[in-house]
C-alpha cells in the first residue's frame, strides 16, 4: 500500500488481523485509491461493517467507523443515512454477513434504493470462525460444516440484488484491483443503492481444502474465470458455467433514491401542516 | 415551554383534554421530549405508538422508518443514535426477543435509545391481545453478557406520556437503552389527558419536573466519552470491548474496568433512576408492592380495603431496574407482609424476595391467564393474610 494512502488508516492499529494471501487487505485497497480519487471526508463518510474478518477493514479506516452486529450493518446504516442525509455510507460486509445472517437486509436495502454502497467480499467461506460453508460457498467445496462436500446451491448475488431493487450493480476480483478500484468509484458515486461483489480469497480456510492451492494460484483463478459483462453478453449458459461475469452488470440512474423520496414527502407533509395549524 | 401535544389538540378539537389512548400517549411524550427518529416493525398490543410516530414524525422533519424486521429496527436506532439522534422503537413481546443482541450492542456502544415494550401473553405468539407482565426479566437480562439495565413500567395514560419522556433523560444522560414498559391493557385503554396533567410527577422518589432539559441533560459521571459520528468526528465505534480511545483492547485490567464502569454508571445512580411512589405509608401490616397494572389495582385495593377496616401500604414502583433497594428494604423492615401481584409467575418478586426476605414474608400472586388483578382479588388475599395471622 503506498504511503498516499497511510491518511485514510489507522496506522497505530496496523498490523491487521488478516492472514498472509488473504484478499481483503486487496480489495481493502482498491477502496482506499476509490477514496483518494473520491476525495472523501472523513467527517461525512461513515464506514460500517458487520463482523467477519472482512467486515473488520472498517476499523483500520480513519472516517467515522462503525464496527455493528453480524449480519446488521447495512440495517445499521440505513438509520445512519436517515438521520445524516450528507453522509458518504459505505457498507463492508462479508459473504455470511452480507448473504447469510444479514440477507434480509440486503435485500430491503435494495428495495428502497437507498444511497448506501455495499462491498461484499466474497471468499466463499466463513474465515473469521475458522472455514465453515456460507451461502456462498460453491456446491462440492469442502468446508469444516461440510466436510464431505457443499450439498446447497449457492446465490448469483449481482442478480439477486438487481432483482431486489439495487441501482447499481458490480463485481470485481482482488486480482483485478484497478477495476474494482474503479467499480467502487463509481459506485459510491451512484446516487441510489450500489453492489459491489468484490471476489476475494481465503487461502487459510477455504484453500486449505479446495482447489487451487495457495493464494496465488487463487488470485490466478480469479483472473482466469473472469469474464466481462460485455463479453458474457455474447456467450451462452453453457460458456459461463463457472465464470465470474465482472465489471458493472447493471445501472439504473432514473430509480428515485429513498432518503430523497422520504424528504420530499417530508416537504409535503410540512407544507400541509403549516397550512391548517 | 410549548409541548407538542398542545398542537395535536388544536388540529383536533378546541379543548385542553381529551381522551388519549396510552400507545399513543407514549408516542406523544416521545415527541415531546426530542424523539426525532423512529424505526419499528408493526406488532399487536403496540403498534399504534408506531402509527402515530408516522403520522407525526414527517410534520417535524423527523425520520420514520418501517423495518423489515425488529433487529433491523432497532439498528437503525442506534445508527440514528450514534449520530446524536434520539431515536426510538416500540414492540411486543416475540419483537423484544428479536432485538437483544442489538440492545446489548446499545449498551456497549453507549448509545442511548429508547424502547417501548408493550407486553402480551407469552412465551411465543402467545396471546396477542391479552395483558402480561412476563418481559419483566427478559428486560433486565435479556441479552448476554454482565450489563446494567434501565427499565420502567406505566400503570396508565399519562404513565405512558410521562415515562416516555423520563426514558429519554435516562437514556441520554446514562447513555444507555432504556426499556419502558407496559401492557396491552395500559397500551389500549383511553383516559382523559392534559396538560397539567402531564407536566410534572410528584411522587415519594421526588418531584420528576419534565421542562427542564430533559431530552440533553448532563452526562453521568461514569459515562465514556461520547463517540457521535460527524459533528466534525469521526470515531470509531464498536460492540468489542473497548477503551476510552473506542478501540477495541484484550487487557484484562482495562476491559474489567470498562464493564465495571458501565454497571456501574446505573448502579451509582438509584437515588435519581428509582421512581416510587408510596401510598398510606407506614399503617397496616400489609404493604402491596406494584407495577404496571397491578398498581392501579394496588391503589384501587387499598381504597376498598380501608373502607373495610383493613390498612394496606401500597409501593408503587415505576422503575424496576435498577431494584429499588433502598425502598424496598424500609418497606420490608415496617412490615410484616409484602404482596407482589403481577401477571406472570412471580418474576419481581423474585427479585424483592431475595433483598426482603430477612426482613419480611413476602409473597408473590401471579396471574397468567390474561386479565388483569383485580382490587377485589388483593383485598381479599390481604385479609387473608392479616387473618391468617391472627390466628396464629
Ligand atoms: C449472531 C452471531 N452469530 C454468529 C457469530 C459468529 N461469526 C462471526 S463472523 C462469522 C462469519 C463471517 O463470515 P463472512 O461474513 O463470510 O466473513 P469472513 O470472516 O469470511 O470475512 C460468524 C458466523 C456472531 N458473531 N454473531
Amino acid at each position: 500500500m503506498t504511503s498516499a494512502l497511510d491518511r485514510f488508516l489507522h496506522t497505530d492499529r496496523l498490523p491487521h488481523i488478516w492472514c498472509a494471501g488473504c484478499g481483503a487487505g486487496m480489495v481493502t485497497g482498491a477502496f482506499l485509491r476509490a477514496a483518494a480519487k473520491l476525495d472523501l471526508h472523513k467527517d461525512t463518510t461513515a464506514i460500517i461493517g458487520g463482523i467477519g474478518c472482512s467486515s473488520r477493514a472498517a476499523g483500520y479506516l480513519d472516517f467515522g467507523t462503525v464496527h455493528a452486529i453480524h449480519g446488521r450493518a447495512l440495517a445499521f446504516a440505513t438509520g445512519i443515512k436517515m438521520a445524516r442525509p450528507d453522509f458518504t455510507v459505505i457498507v463492508f460486509t462479508g459473504d455470511g454477513d452480507g448473504a447469510a445472517i444479514g440477507g434480509n437486509h440486503l435485500i430491503h436495502a435494495c428495495r428502497r434504493n437507498i444511497d448506501i454502497t455495499c462491498i461484499l467480499f466474497n471468499n466463499s467461506i466463513y474465515g473469521m470462525t475458522g472455514g465453515q460453508a456460507s451461502p456462498m460457498s460453491q456446491e462440492d467445496d469442502v468446508s469444516v460444516t461440510a466436510p464431505y462436500g457443499q450439498a446447497e446451491r449457492s446465490f448469483d448475488l449481482c442478480r439477486l440484488t438487481e432483482a431486489a431493487g439495487a441501482t447499481y450493480v458490480a463485481r470485481g476480483t482482488a486480482y483485478a484491483g484497478r477495476e474494482l478500484e474503479r467499480l467502487i468509484r463509481d459506485g459510491v458515486r451512484h446516487k441510489g443503492f450500489s453492489f459491489i461483489e468484490a471476489v476475494s480469497q481465503c487461502p487459510t480456510e477455504y484453500g486449505k481444502r479446495n482447489p487451487p492451492k495457495g493464494a496465488i494460484a487463487m488470485l490466478e483463478d480469479q483472473r482466469d474465470r473472469s469474464v466481462s459483462a460485455k463479453e458474457a453478453a455474447g456467450m451462452t449458459p453453457e460458456e459461463l458455467e463457472g465464470k465470474l461475469i465482472t465489471g458493472l452488470i447493471y445501472k439504473d440512474e432514473s430509480a428515485p433514491e429513498f432518503q430523497e423520496s422520504y424528504q420530499r414527502m417530508v416537504e409535503r407533509v410540512q407544507q400541509d401542516f403549516d397550512g391548517t395549524s | 415551554m410549548e409541548l407538542w401535544y398542545t398542537h395535536l389538540l388544536r388540529e383536533k378539537l378546541d379543548q385542553d383534554s381529551l381522551l388519549v389512548q396510552g400507545n399513543r400517549a407514549s408516542a406523544l411524550g416521545a415527541l415531546d421530549a426530542g424523539v426525532r427518529f423512529f424505526a419499528g416493525y408493526p406488532i399487536t398490543p403496540s403498534s399504534e405508538i408506531m402509527e402515530t410516530m408516522a403520522r407525526e414524525l414527517p410534520k417535524v422533519g423527523g425520520v420514520f422508518l418501517q423495518m423489515e424486521d425488529e433487529i433491523a429496527s432497532i439498528c437503525a436506532c442506534i445508527g440514528g443514535s450514534l449520530t446524536g439522534e434520539i431515536s426510538m422503537t416500540a414492540t411486543s413481546g416475540p419483537g423484544f426477543s428479536l432485538m437483544q443482541e442489538a440492545i446489548g450492542y446499545a449498551i456497549m456502544a453507549e448509545a442511548p435509545l429508547v424502547i417501548v415494550n408493550v407486553m402480551r401473553v407469552g412465551p411465543s405468539t402467545g396471546r396477542p391481545t391479552a395483558p402480561s407482565q412476563g418481559d419483566v426479566m427478559q428486560a433486565r437480562w435479556g441479552t448476554h453478557g454482565d450489563h446494567p439495565a434501565i427499565v420502567l413500567a406505566a400503570s396508565n395514560v399519562v404513565d405512558m406520556y410521562r415515562l416516555t419522556m423520563a426514558a429519554v433523560r435516562f437514556a441520554q444522560r446514562f447513555r444507555t437503552p432504556v426499556t419502558l414498559l407496559a401492557d396491552e391493557v395500559v397500551g389500549h385503554m383511553r383516559e382523559s389527558f392534559s396538560a397539567e396533567k402531564a407536566g410534572r410527577y410528584r411522587l415519594s422518589s421526588g418531584d420528576f419536573d419534565f421542562t427542564e432539559n430533559y431530552s440533553r441533560p448532563d452526562l453521568v459521571r461514569e459515562v465514556h466519552p461520547p463517540h457521535q459520528l460527524g459533528a466534525f468526528r469521526h470515531p470509531h465505534v464498536t460492540g468489542l470491548v473497548h477503551d476510552e480511545t473506542g478501540f477495541p483492547t484484550n487487557d484484562p485490567q482495562k476491559s474489567a474496568e470498562f464493564l465495571r464502569e458501565l454497571h456501574d454508571k446505573v448502579a451509582h445512580h438509584r437515588d435519581e433512576l428509582c421512581l416510587y411512589d408510596v401510598k398510606n405509608e407506614g399503617r397496616g401490616r400489609v404493604c402491596i408492592v406494584a407495577y404496571g397494572s397491578c398498581a392501579r389495582s394496588a391503589r384501587a385495593a387499598m381504597d376498598l380495603a380501608q373502607h373495610e377496616g383493613i390498612p394496606v401500604e401500597v409501593l408503587h414502583l415505576y422503575t424496576l431496574f435498577p431494584l429499588p433497594v433502598e425502598i424496598l428494604q424500609r418497606v420490608a423492615r415496617r412490615v410484616e407482609f409484602m404482596l407482589i401481584p403481577e401477571l406472570n409467575l412471580g418474576q419481581y418478586a423474585r427479585e424483592v424476595r431475595k433483598m426482603a426476605e430477612q426482613w419480611t414474608t413476602v409473597i408473590s400472586m401471579g396471574k397468567i391467564d390474561g386479565t388483569l388483578i383485580t382490587p377485589r382479588e388483593l383485598v381479599d388475599r390481604v385479609s387473608d393474610l392479616v387473618g391468617k395471622y391472627e390466628n396464629v
